[in-house]
């Protein structure tokens, strides 16, 4: 199965207090620091258990997601990636926790944002390429428990999928050690080094 | 794993074949026009016709309140329009004929919401839906898995006829004359992609009532309206239309005429027809602004159009489709699910009886209700709309709707299940109450995603909700009932004509900053089909918009007078009062001392209309002619008065000076001796700015120019001044004298520019 439209959603460990609205600030400030690369700010802060707010670009969406009422980050990788399977996903997981990493590092009205590591959802947002069934799971799970085992560093992890054909193919995936997002990209980064790929960036868009 | 096939694989035994193949054409013709084989004018109003619409952004560049940045898409040069690049976002609309939706759609809409969008379908004024952020790759697919549940996006934007819009009580209301649902859904049928409707130089607006005095249908405001009737003819019942044409919104609001007090049953599809002909020949073409039916109607004369579409009607040949669905008109009742059983005794949640007030309608039927799902700001998410599709055959079958103050109805729901219903929306965080009430604030999409916005209605709506419904329980019931709707531009789609309370955005220059603000208006009344547009009272910055709503709606609970409506309340205090009253918001203070004033609701950024495009100026600025533009707007807020008092000539003649010393004020930025001679001032205005085009509107061209000139030529002719006409000229002064500040502003910026070029800073491209 080639991977495509990858998301990944890494929750927030400490979401009370924290104020939708203010990622509006702080996207716009990203904005401000780029050059070109996001599009827009999208804020739904105003309906229940939603979208959030979101910072639209071309290859992939950014929000500070509320979806089933657990607040986190999630990646919406929008273009096609090429590459095999594997460095498809060590890309999104990069970005992603990068992102997080970023926002761990802004400051905020409540204090620091934290991400927790030792879980994330992640899905497809395709229901033409990965409807959500048993099929999709034994397609996808070599790859992603590859990736988890590379992100958790050996450590046990547990992979739970729900099959229900009318929601998109998701599989939440814990580790039973905490970790923090630090720590996940180190772990990335150790092993992108011992694969001897020298170091990522992940502003390096792998898109066709 | 099997090979994935694609959507057009896995759903032709599904889709429509006339829909395939419409679909199939558009994909290709997106190929085509990949490979440079499609003007990118033509492309545009054949994505237009199938929905695919432009936002803001979309010329590849965004004002991140700093700078201009150009966007980083990958299109290499290819466009889907003029100044539109390919790789940019856009928007889909989704036509949904009278609102009408099922479960089995409802799911399907959420879906794509996800894989397409952002996560959200939002409810437009006007019943469609509408994605944000979507790729056109991505359009075909979206458009297959549509067709596949019966929905098309055709013609849902376009020089076409739109969605077509029905009460979404029609069928289970106490006061209809009969269910017009069939009626739309066959007009809708009729005239999609009929040959008479494929050649108007603008598009064409449709709605359907059951009765004449509510406001469901908004018949009034429409290009095309029928209002449901019976008459007893040679001892018989029968069914018909009151018919009207001519009515819209937009900039210059118009209220449709009557074409036909009885329009029998028979006749509703011919004459749309007929008429759908007259307008593709005489209609307006070349100029946009003026090519709505209304301005033909207006232009004809409503005795001079009902001749020639009669005469049209004549010439046509038969058509079985004309009748053929009123044989089958009982196909279209809709059944319940369950017996009708009244709600005595059945046990309350918390929060039930505040919902229950607000957002529950009782039938016609006894024993059954309509409820009101509130969606903020018309938005709902994919695992919302989904978790809805599966509550609604708990409760209804297929007679969901959506509204044109972005909600959602369910029908047919038996009384006693409402506590279960209820429960159920709660669960999923769509138990708010306040349908319909003065927190269930109706915008347009404004700035958030309008290529024309100037303000942030979503942003101000979004502030007004919170404020008023944090104050909900003490508002008074006579404040509860009354309608805010927000405009982020004079365009109204956010409808702010016919609210009790409108606004549309407007900017000032202050300071020598651009500065957010709303035009305040007052008095429109959405009851009666529409029944009355507002008025302009006057500007308020953006940020103390909250303050108008607290202070024009607390006067009103104090000093109504017994079973005072608010529309009476504000004729009977005058708008001199209630400009008074605003007075005291409408300062903006420096930059330094309080720069929250110079961004907009929910946006950071420093305001600024650069993401408009704003054409290129000339001009040296002086502050003399700031003044003048001051001065025209009290001469034409005078004149405003002389209407209240019912002097409709001299509110016509007041509100022509105010537009011609608002063009002297323009012309003094280039002339500073200009005289007060009317004949020199329309002279020097026309030659320095309308045959230059400074005074030109990036999207409504000379339109706002033409006001005056018009008016002008009017007042040569001495036609009888009536109320419609006074109201007409009126709107039209206060446009004619914004876009006099637009233009200023825009000279301003060049005098700027030219003095960073004096001081050494030019841009590279300077010579
Ligand atoms: S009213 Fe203006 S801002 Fe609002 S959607 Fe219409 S054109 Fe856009």
């Amino acid at each position: 199965m080639d991977l495509q439209r990858i998301n990944v959603k890494f929750f927030v460990e400490n979401p009370d207090g924290i104020l939708l609205t203010d990622f509006i600030r702080i996207f716009n400030s990203w904005i401000q620091a780029s050059d070109g690369e996001y599009y827009d700010i999208a804020d739904y802060h105003h309906v229940h258990a939603g979208p959030g707010v979101l910072l639209i670009a071309h290859e992939a969406n950014i929000s500070i997601d509320n979806t089933g009422n657990r607040l986190g980050l999630l990646y919406n990788r929008k273009q096609p990636l090429s590459g095999n399977n594997q460095e498809k996903l060590d890309f999104v997981f990069r970005s992603a926790l990068e992102f997080c990493r970023r926002i761990e590092e802004e400051p905020a009205p409540q204090g620091k944002i934290k991400f927790g590591g030792n879980e994330f959802l992640f899905l497809i947002n395709d229901r033409l390429l990965a409807p959500n069934s048993a099929a999709t799971f034994r397609a996808v799970s070599p790859d992603l428990e590859k990736i988890a085992k590379t992100l958790y560093a050996g450590a046990e992890f547990l992979m739970d999928h729900r099959n229900d054909a009318r929601e998109i193919f998701a599989v939440k995936v814990k580790s039973l050690v905490h970790f923090e997002v630090l720590e996940l990209l180190h772990n990335l980064q150790d092993h992108g080094e011992l694969k001897k790929e020298g170091s990522w960036d992940t502003t390096r868009s792998l898109s066709k | 794993m099997t090979a994935v096939e694609s959507w057009k694989q896995k759903l032709a035994h599904l889709m429509p074949p006339d829909l395939a193949r419409e679909i199939d054409i558009f994909e290709t013709q997106i190929e085509l026009r990949k490979q440079g084989k499609i003007d990118e004018r033509v492309f545009a109003e054949t994505r237009l016709r199938r929905g695919v619409y432009g936002q803001r952004y979309d010329n590849g560049q965004r004002h991140d309140g700093v700078r201009v940045q150009k966007l980083r898409l990958p299109s290499g040069g290819l466009t889907k329009g003029p100044e539109t690049v390919w790789d940019a976002p856009g928007m889909i609309r989704i036509k949904i004929p009278f609102g009408g939706l099922n479960p089995e759609q409802m799911e399907v809409l959420a879906d794509l919401s996800e894989e397409y969008a952002d996560g959200i379908s939002h409810v437009t004024t006007r019943q469609d839906i509408q994605y944000h952020f979507v790729h056109i790759d991505d359009t075909p697919s979206l458009m297959r898995r549509l067709a596949a549940v019966g929905i098309t996006t055709r013609e849902a934007c376009g020089n076409v006829v739109r969605n077509v819009t029905a009460c979404p009580l029609a069928g289970v209301c106490k006061d209809e004359v009969f269910d017009v649902t069939p009626y739309a859904k066959a007009c809708s049928k009729f005239l999609l992609g009929h040959p008479d409707t494929q050649d108007f130089g603008r598009k064409f607006k449709i709605a359907f009532s059951g009765c004449k005095q509510h406001p469901c249908g908004l018949t009034s405001m429409h290009d095309m309206g029928a209002i449901a009737k019976k008459k007893v003819v040679n001892g018989e019942e029968r069914r018909g239309f009151e018919f009207y044409v001519g009515g819209g919104l937009g900039a210059v609001p118009y209220r449709a005429q009557l074409f036909n007090d009885f329009l029998p049953q028979e006749e509703l599809l011919p004459i749309a027809q007929a008429a759908s002909r007259v307008f593709a020949r005489l209609g307006e073409k070349r100029n946009r602004a003026r090519a709505r039916v209304k301005f033909l109607v207006a232009n004809l004369g409503i005795d001079e159009f009902r001749r020639m579409v009669l005469e049209e009607r004549e010439k046509l040949a038969a058509d079985p489709r004309w009748t053929d669905y009123l044989s089958r008109l009982h196909e279209w009742a809709e059944k319940p699910l369950k017996p009708g059983v009244s709600l005595d005794g059945s046990e309350r949640p918390a929060g039930f009886d505040a919902w229950y007030a607000t957002n529950v309608y009782h039938q016609e039927q006894p024993g059954y209700v309509v409820a009101t799902v509130t969606l903020p700001l018309g938005d709902i998410t994919a695992d919302q709309l989904r978790a809805l599709a599966d509550i609604a055959p708990r409760f209804v079958k297929d007679t969901i709707r959506t509204t044109v103050e972005q909600n959602l109805v369910f029908r047919w729901v038996s009384e006693a299940d409402l506590p279960d219903l209820y429960k159920a929306l709660c669960q999923i965080g769509l138990g708010e109450p306040n349908a319909g009430t003065i927190v269930d604030v109706t915008a347009c999409p404004g700035t958030d995603t309008c290529k024309l916005g100037i303000a942030s209605s979503r942003g101000l709506a979004r502030k007004l909700r919170t404020h008023l419904s944090e104050a909900s329980l003490q508002l008074d019931e006579a404040v509860k009932g009354l309608r805010i709707k927000v405009s982020g531009c004079f365009n109204s789609c956010g409808q702010h004509h016919i609210a009790d309370i409108g606004f549309y955005g407007i900017s000032r220059n202050v300071n020598g900053y651009t500065v957010p603000h709303f035009q305040v208006m007052l008095g429109g009344k959405f009851k009666d089909n529409a029944g009355a547009y507002g008025l302009p009272v006057g500007a308020v910055p953006s940020k103390r918009i909250p303050e108008v709503v607290t202070l024009v709606t607390d006067r009103y609970v104090r000093e109504r007078q017994r079973g005072e409506s608010f529309q009476d309340f504000i004729s009977r205090i005058g708008k001199k009062e209630v400009k008074a009253m605003l007075d005291g918001l409408t300062k903006v203070p420096p930059h330094d001392v309080d720069p929250s004033y110079y961004s907009d609701w929910g946006d950071p950024r420093e305001f600024t209309l650069t993401d408009m495009g704003v054409g290129e100026c000339a001009g040296e600025v002086v502050s003399q002619a700031q003044f003048t533009l001051a001065a025209s707007e009290r001469e034409l807020f005078e004149a405003q008065i002389y209407f209240d008092s019912g002097d409709f000539k001299k509110a016509v003649l007041t509100a022509y000076g105010a537009m011609v010393q608002a063009a002297q004020g323009i012309v003094k930025t280039q002339h500073y001796d200009i005289s007060d001679n009317e004949e020199a001032i329309l002279s020097e205005f026309q030659q320095r700015f309308c045959d230059t085009q400074l005074f030109y509107d990036k999207y409504a061209g000379r339109q706002f120019a033409d006001y005056l000139f018009k008016a002008r030529e009017a007042l040569k002719s001495r036609g009888e001044i009536g109320e419609d006409l006074a109201l007409r000229r009126l709107q039209e002064a206060q446009l004619f004298i914004d876009a006099a500040h637009s233009c200023y502003k825009k000279l301003s910026e060049l005098q700027s520019a030219s003095r960073a070029s004096v001081a050494g800073t030019a841009s590279p491209g300077e010579g």
